[in-house]
């Protein structure tokens, strides 16, 4: 059978080369599995669709939903005036402010394409006028904002401690700590290769100035920073699950927008309601099809004949880790981030534990690896949406964004993997 | 249809959201939990999951993996690839309603209830088997729109492909990001 | 042939454990001709979806809790305080008693057949934190609890005084850690032990329900095995089921101990207060899940159970 669960997979991997959309890539696999081979697709529809009801699930669309209706609200403006009192006024200031100000919406929203929705309308002009690249300002606000899918909440860490049986809370805080070190990376980064630019620096303030400054943009932050407080007090406090603190961050998003930084529509919401719940629709359709081909796999014995057949020919730690990860980098070029993780994370999985890998440090080296993804030519979501607001064309982006990525994002990949406790210690604190 | 679509996935996701949230009030601030309000919640839901997929399906911004298309530097070879993997597609569509008319007539015959409303789980179970359908007609529409554009029907592609700056699904998904900035500057 | 089985718990539970030498005595007996393949904790899906699976023939087998979707009636088993104590339940719950007769009923409506049953444990009450008067059924705790989504949970919760909070399974965990609610019910000592060690600061064995899980075979795929291998499934599962009657109380005792060793106190529970709290909820609950589930068929059916 596991030739034939070979077969399935090659046959997934072709179409999706040919550009058939996932779940019909994953329906294909089912139909080798099931005409070719001999497993059965009875019950299989009632098996797949019941797990869709899991409450977890939900608050994949409400995080989306949230981070953009914020986004759209116009509360960039205050939080960059709020980061850039602090670092602004530094020589190479501007680009630390993009990367905090992309973690701060990160911790907000749950996607990976908000933060530069979010901050380069405003920051890559301004970045432009002040002597930084165009293509420069573009990639590093792209680059930045994969933190959404590092800094908690996650719809990736969702996915993965949904299909893992991982706790959530704990996925969410596994990729915190490499998400803060990537965030400070590029921030040296910045300040190491902004230094060659002509840059006009802002005058400093006497200091009272300075501090009254920070009161009063503090305070026109304030509702936006409030939201990661909320989501996340909520959530770790105590107070409500994910799902519920995903719910409650849209109807506290609502009138934010409407009202204090009303940037916020009826047109606005009702684009950001419909392409939210295409978005889920479309992951969440890809998850039922490859949930069904993994539930063969399962029933065949598929997952464990694989990690025996890969120790049958190394078992060694280090060679396999390295491995992992260059397969993990391969399918983040040509796949997004959840379909990275449906794709590989039930395969790798019992692989990993046969390594003695715990299901949280697998977390973050899968959260890193296929959030990554994201900027990775040639499927690169966040670049491409970064060069469109940016207005910089796509080739021009990849030159900086594969820098950054380089000296700013791969030492924390492999930190992730050979440091256990940079994953593991925030989950750690919290018991799990 | 886009209206139809904005409204009606808008409303479902507001549903949700507000079934979630009076939860979290109903439980910590009036210590009052509503019995089976997650049973009414899982209406919603899985029509939104189902629906959205369908208007995916409607906008062709199902997930996936354009790289060869990136590759392709003509219209017409690219209509080539996308008639292909809509024929692809439809054929595995097919297959998979067929699968899922299997459940919806079990659900039908089974009738299950909600274990403390007694709902009937056909409410949602029903969605598979309708959303597949309707993804399949909308891609087959697709198929059609490239399929007439190969044949000189129609002039314009069903997926113009802009090189300088190159589009998946998710960011054609989140347009109203992109958007959303222009609007305000106007 | 080879039969897959399903069941609920990880790898090395006592359930676990038991299958696998039903497993072994089966394939003994057959000459390795029928083979019991396992699929510990829930790898083919919760409960609810595995019986469903089982009635269409998709998985072979199953021991686990009845699943009450398709069919409320199965509600009556889970009763709660249907029966207070290990000697109750297993005059009630025996094999050839009405219950066994009327569960097996349910079961072949849904084209499974019950080969034989595993006493679990009686029900309690994990708390994270103290809760005064916790056993009384009369206090007004205001603690908030999990239970499943299932009627007779949520109302025997709010009727002893907590304040019932319906939560799936899959976010209980995250629900008592964090605080959301301050414990669980619907579970008992080994269940606690096996998913909620870490969060229970307090036990208490107020014997909420019995739980009983059946020894499930799909219909179909029993008549097609020849008499031989059915005698050889049906002895296996005689074995299993009584010495499960041998070992179930001792088994919760040493997941009691299990409990206070992982740092829990065992709060003390009288029979009085059981008595007390069965009295309430037969009064209270009971008469809404009868009328629920067909009062003519449930109160017949209780007559003859209860006898
Ligand atoms: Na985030
Ligand atoms: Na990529």
């Amino acid at each position: 059978m596991i030739e034939i669960a070979l077969l399935a997979f090659a046959v997934l991997v072709i179409l999706l080369t040919l550009g058939v959309p996932l779940p019909y890539c994953f329906g294909a696999g089912l139909m080798v599995m099931t005409l070719v081979g001999e497993a059965t697709m009875r019950g299989m529809m009632l098996w797949g669709f019941s797990q869709l009801t899991n409450p977890v699930l939900l608050a994949i669309p409400l995080f989306v939903f949230a981070g953009t209706i914020m986004s759209v609200s116009g509360i960039a403006g205050s939080l960059l005036n709020f980061v850039n009192v602090f670092v602004g006024r530094v020589r190479g200031g501007l680009g630390v402010v993009a990367s905090i100000s992309c973690a701060i919406i990160g911790a907000i929203s749950g996607s990976g394409l908000t933060g530069v929705a979010a901050i380069g309308p405003l920051l890559i002009p301004e970045m432009e006028a002040k002597g930084y690249p165009r293509a420069y300002a573009t990639a590093l606000i792209a680059n930045s904002s994969i933190l959404g899918l590092l800094i908690p909440p996650s719809v990736t860490m969702i996915v993965y401690g949904w299909v893992t049986d991982t706790s959530i809370l704990a996925c969410f805080l596994a990729t915190l700590g490499p998400g803060l070190l990537i965030m400070f990376n590029f921030s040296i980064v910045n300040l190491v290769v902004s230094r060659k630019f002509p840059l006009i620096l802002d005058q400093k303030l006497p200091f009272d100035k300075l501090m009254r400054e920070a009161g009063k943009r503090t305070f026109n932050a304030l509702p936006a920073l409030l939201m990661p407080v909320i989501i996340l007090g909520g959530i770790y406090g105590g107070i409500m699950t994910p799902t519920e603190a995903a719910a409650v961050a849209v109807i506290y998003a609502l009138p934010v927008g409407f009202m204090i930084y009303r940037g916020l529509t009826w047109k606005t919401l009702l684009e950001s309601g419909k392409e939210s719940a295409t978005a889920v629709g479309s992951i969440l359709i890809m998850i039922l099809f490859s949930l069904m081909l993994s539930q063969i796999y399962v029933l065949e014995g598929i997952p464990q004949a694989l990690v025996d057949s890969i120790f049958a020919i190394t078992e060694n730690k280090v060679v396999l880790l390295i491995l992992i990860n260059l397969f993990l980098f391969g399918i983040g070029m040509v796949v997004n981030d959840i379909t990275a993780i449906i794709l590989t994370a039930p395969l790798l999985l019992p692989l990993m534990s046969a390594l003695g890998v715990s299901p949280i440090q697998f977390a973050a080296i899968m959260g890193v690896n296929t959030a990554m993804g994201g900027v990775t030519p040639p499927y690169a979501s966040i670049l491409y949406l970064g060069a469109r607001i940016g207005k910089v064309k796509f080739t021009e982006v990849v030159k900086p964004a594969m820098m950054l990525i380089l000296f700013g994002y791969i030492p924390v990949v492999v930190l992730v993997s050979v440091w256990p406790d940079l994953s593991e210690f925030l989950p750690g604190l919290f018991g799990y | 249809m886009e209206r139809l679509f904005r409204y009606v996935l808008t409303a479902l996701i507001s549903l949700v959201a507000l079934f979630q949230f009076v939860q979290v009030l109903t439980r910590y601030i009036f210590e009052l939990p509503v019995m089976g309000l997650e049973e009414m919640a899982v209406i919603p839901t899985i029509w939104l999951y189902i629906l959205g997929s369908v208007n995916a399906s409607r906008e062709d911004t199902q997930i996936r993996a354009n790289v060869l298309e990136i590759f392709l530097k003509t219209d017409r070879s690219r209509a080539v690839l996308l008639a292909i993997s809509d024929l692809i597609s439809i054929i595995v569509s097919v297959w998979m309603t067929l699968w899922a008319w299997k459940y919806f007539s079990y659900a039908l015959r089974v009738w299950k209830e909600t274990p403390t409303l007694y709902i009937p789980t056909f409410t949602y179970e029903s969605a598979l088997f309708i959303g597949l359908v309707l993804m399949t007609l909308f891609t087959a529409w697709h198929f059609w729109r490239n399929i007439a554009f190969l044949l000189g029907w129609r002039k314009t592609p069903d997926h113009p492909v802009d090189d300088d700056y190159p589009e998946t699904p998710e960011v054609q998904e989140f347009q109203v990001l992109s958007d959303a900035h222009e609007e305000s500057k106007r | 042939a080879t039969l897959k089985l399903s069941h609920v718990r990880p790898q090395d539970t006592a359930i676990d454990v038991d299958a696998t030498r039903f497993a072994d005595q089966v394939s003994a007996a057959t000459d390795g001709e029928i083979k019991v393949k396992i699929f510990p904790a829930s790898a083919l899906g919760d409960y609810t979806v595995v019986q469903e699976r089982v009635g269409l023939g998709a998985i072979d087998m199953a021991v686990q809790p009845p699943a009450s979707g398709a069919d409320k009636r199965f509600q009556l088993v889970y009763m709660p305080y249907l029966v207070k104590n290990w000697d109750d339940a297993e005059r009630v719950f025996a094999k050839g008693s009405p219950m066994r007769d009327v569960v097996s009923e349910l079961y072949a409506k849904q084209n499974i057949r019950v080969l034989g049953a595993w006493p679990v444990y009686f029900g309690g009450i994990a708390l994270n934190q103290e809760v005064p008067n916790a056993a009384d059924p009369t206090a007004d705790k205001g603690a908030k609890l999990r239970v499943p989504p299932i009627k007779t949970f949520q109302l025997t919760a709010d009727n002893i005084g907590f304040i019932g909070s319906p939560l799936p399974f899959s976010e209980a965990f995250t629900a008592v850690q964090t605080g959301v609610v301050d414990g669980v019910m619907g579970s008992g000592a080994e269940g606690y032990y096996a998913s909620f060690r870490d969060v229970t600061k307090y036990y208490l064995p107020l014997n909420t329900h019995f739980e009983m899980w059946y020894l499930l075979i799909n219909e179909e795929i029993y008549s097609e095995l020849d008499e031989e291998q059915q005698a050889a499934l049906n002895a296996a599962a005689e074995q299993f089921e009584s010495a499960r009657w041998e070992t179930a109380r001792g088994d919760q005792a040493r997941n009691e101990k299990l409990l206070e060793e992982a740092g829990a106190t065992i709060l003390p529970v009288s029979d009085e207060q059981i008595n007390k709290t069965a009295e309430i909820v037969r009064k209270q609950v009971w008469p809404e899940v009868i009328n629920d589930i067909g009062a003519g068929w449930a109160t017949d059916v209780l007559d003859r159970v209860m006898k």
